[in-house]
């Protein structure tokens, strides 16, 4: 008995070593030319100069199961778990800022799977495959183009699939590993200034620009006259003033803006209210905003930052804040351009109040005792509910006046 | 023996342990565990046959001593007061009062303003029915003063933000500089708010920089506090000190209040969001009067609360 106790102990041994010896060289077993019978487009794959190395190993069940699938193509696993098997996710993504495509596991949209004639198996020119996706007018469509943009080299700056900088910039201080920052040509172009350690990207377009220079494409008034010593000291990058009494000096009037019931009286994070907003030399962006309308916002407002980002359904021009709200003050709440009125403003909801639920003055929240509004219903900042509703269009949000 | 390393969250063992530490330390600090506590809605002034309805109210004084409520009617331009059982009394209008949005009143029956529209401080005549602009004197004057909201101390002394200077003024009843509080701190962003304990001591709230900051009444600064990023603290716009010397942080994103003690551990929350009576959908200020309830102005609503049931 105990002698054939033994054997069928060996005999599992065995069998469980054969058997993840079966399974792992199968998973090795250069698989190409059984493949190939069938597909005759493997035979394509090696006439590029590049190819996958899974493939070139023949190793076609690294990436298909033979037998079957939930995945297109027979792909083993979803698309970015696959990839990931092999390109590991830590080093590929270098921050917290993560290119969309990468978020959604669309390697394929960037890379070819088998071979490609181009680096990283790019599936076409770098440049065509970003203009894909960002408009090619609005990165060198302009008179002055930056040479690397000219030449497609989108990843001299950028990193396709992660870095820790916005705009997915590869490093700090990008700029000067080209342009260094003491040399006489950047003297030159500066007023004999030595500029290192100064924010090309408040002046320049790192793109394209109608301006020489690439200079952004609204620019302060004393600076497009070269009046530097309007703010700064004559010859020096010092300012005149520390403080917003500096804009003040020329922009006095627009406090006027500000003195309202709700406004952006706030000193900031410096010294200067306004300099936490707007630039002072060029931007890309209506009333030298120093960034896109929502950045330059989040720069303070991060919780409405959050609850945009992580709502499901948001207002389509929620990135355009100035289209709804004023920027330095307004005497409705949430500073908003025309109030209860905001949402029929220039046209963008006619019907509003028309043949909708009532809403004004008529039709009084018996939660709130206040004249109804669209963002009664509606939370135009983002909703986990369709149509952006505050609850559940199917009964939910009715019930929460309408008693049944 | 464990294998020493630089990272200690990498050795398997010693994970849960630092997990619990970093809790233990969140525990203590507050940022966790923090119960909702029970408020009672004493009344809510919103709409009245004679008064009409309150438009974007900006703050409000109680007078203990006459027992009267007086709430900056922002929107319609006038002082509004209700008595002690908050029942509509009467209103002052004057084409001086452009948009009152912070008042006070002092034993002398004297009313103070800030008016938003100007920016200034201003003395409500109430004989002579004047409003007279209240001229700082004492003030560095390249720089430019707007005041916000308004507080009196323990002297009688009124206590201002200035809203463009990262500072708090003490002025005298006559518009003198007694002190200007400065902090030059890396992360305050300016105040939105101030209020001033029975001891003089100064409560600030900074809603961008997430803090609030204590001053003693030589303006030192004694304690700064706030959760940070968290998400208890979410923009906390309004702060008021009760008789206990708990700290109550009104937060207008989360529909709540904040409840510190003074040494900045979140003791309990109260309210929560929504727009019924009795919770909070825009919160724009706190108050608390000498009975400890709890003043709240939410839109065009005013809600008292008392804790407990």
């Amino acid at each position: 008995m105990r002698r054939a106790g033994i054997v069928t102990y060996l005999i599992a041994v065995v069998s469980v070593v054969v058997l993840c010896y079966g399974t792992a060289s199968a998973a090795k077993k250069d698989t190409r030319k059984l493949c190939a019978d069938c597909h005759k487009e493997v035979a394509g794959f090696f006439d590029k100069k590049r190819v996958h190395k899974p493939v070139a190993g023949g190793q076609c069940t690294a990436c298909h199961n033979p037998h079957a699938s939930k995945h297109k193509n027979l792909i083993g696993e979803s698309r970015d778990e696959l990839c990931y098997g092999c390109h590991k996710k830590d080093k590929l993504l270098k921050g917290n800022v993560v290119h969309q495509p990468v978020v959604e596991g669309l390697c394929l949209e960037c890379h070819a799977s088998h071979s490609s004639d181009k680096r990283a198996l790019l599936k076409g020119a770098e440049a065509e495959l970003c203009f894909g996706c960002h408009k090619k007018e609005n990165i060198e469509g302009k008179k002055f183009v930056h040479p690397e943009v000219r030449k497609g080299r989108c990843t001299t700056c950028h990193d396709p699939h992660g870095s820790t900088l916005e705009g997915l910039i590869v490093k700090n201080n990008m700029c000067i590993s080209c342009h260094k920052g003491g040399s006489k040509t950047l003297r030159a172009a500066h007023s004999g200034l030595n500029v290192s350690g100064t924010r090309c990207l408040s002046c320049h377009s790192p793109h394209s620009s109608d301006n020489r220079g690439i200079i952004k494409a609204n620019v302060h008034a004393p600076f497009a006259e070269g009046k530097c010593n309007v703010c700064h000291r004559q010859g020096s990058k010092e300012i005149v003033k520390a403080d917003y009494t500096m804009c003040l000096d020329c922009h006095e009037n627009s406090m006027q803006s500000f003195y309202k019931r709700y406004n952006h009286l706030m000193a900031g994070k410096d010294d200067n209210f306004c300099a936490d907003c707007h630039t002072p030399h060029a931007s890309d962006e209506r009333a030298l905003l120093r960034d896109r309308e929502d950045k330059t916002c989040w720069q303070c407002h991060e919780d409405t930052r959050s609850l945009t980002h992580s709502a499901r359904y948001i207002h389509p021009d929620l990135k355009n804040c100035l289209d709804c709200h004023v920027s330095h003050g307004s005497n409705a709440r949430y500073m908003l351009a025309a109030g209860d009125n905001t949402c029929s403003m220039e046209g963008c909801h006619p019907s509003q109040g028309r043949f909708t639920h009532p809403v004004g003055d008529d039709a009084i929240d018996p939660r709130s005792r206040e004249p109804m509004n669209c963002s009664t219903c509606h939370n135009p900042m983002g909703s986990p509910e369709e149509f952006i509703l505050r609850a559940g269009k199917v009964m939910e949000l009715c019930i929460k006046c309408h008693q049944i | 023996m464990y294998k020493v390393s630089s990272n200690i969250v990498n050795i398997p063992r010693l994970r849960p342990l630092v997990v619990a530490l970093l809790l233990v330390a969140l525990w203590a600090n507050g940022a966790i565990g923090a119960e909702t506590k029970r408020v009672r809605l004493v009344s809510l002034i919103a709409i009245d046959e004679f008064m009409g309805r309150l438009k974007e109210p900006g703050g409000l004084f109680y007078d203990g001593t006459k027992k009267r409520l007086y709430v900056a009617d922002s929107g319609n331009k006038r002082l509004v007061s209700f008595d002690e059982e908050f029942r509509y009394l009467s209103e002052l209008s004057h084409r001086g009062f452009s948009i009152p949005i912070s008042i006070v009143k002092t034993s002398a029956g004297e009313f103070y303003i800030t008016d938003a529209k100007t920016g200034e401080i201003k003395f409500v005549d109430v004989k002579n029915k004047a409003i007279v602009p209240l001229k700082i004197k004492g003030l560095d004057g390249k720089k430019k003063f707007v005041a916000g909201r308004l507080s009196l101390d323990e002297k009688e002394n009124l206590v201002v933000t200035d809203r463009l200077n990262k500072r708090i003024l003490v002025l005298k009843r006559d518009g003198t500089l007694v002190r200007a509080i400065e902090p030059e701190l890396k992360g305050l962003y300016g105040f939105s708010d101030v209020k001033v304990d029975s001891r003089g001591y100064i409560y600030a709230v900074d809603t961008i920089g997430r803090k609030v900051y204590i001053f003693d009444n030589t303006g030192r600064l004694v304690r700064r506090f706030g959760t940070g990023n968290n998400e208890l603290m979410r923009f906390p716009v309004s702060v008021a000190v009760d008789s206990r010397g708990y700290v109550y942080v009104l937060d207008r994103h989360s529909g709540r209040i904040l409840v510190f003690n003074d040494k900045g551990v979140l003791q309990y929350l109260l309210l929560r969001k929504g727009v019924s009576p009795g919770e909070l959908y825009n919160p724009g200020y706190i108050y608390i009067d000498g009975k400890n309830r709890i003043y709240t102005i939410d839109g065009n609503r005013v809600q008292i609360f008392l804790e407990g049931d």
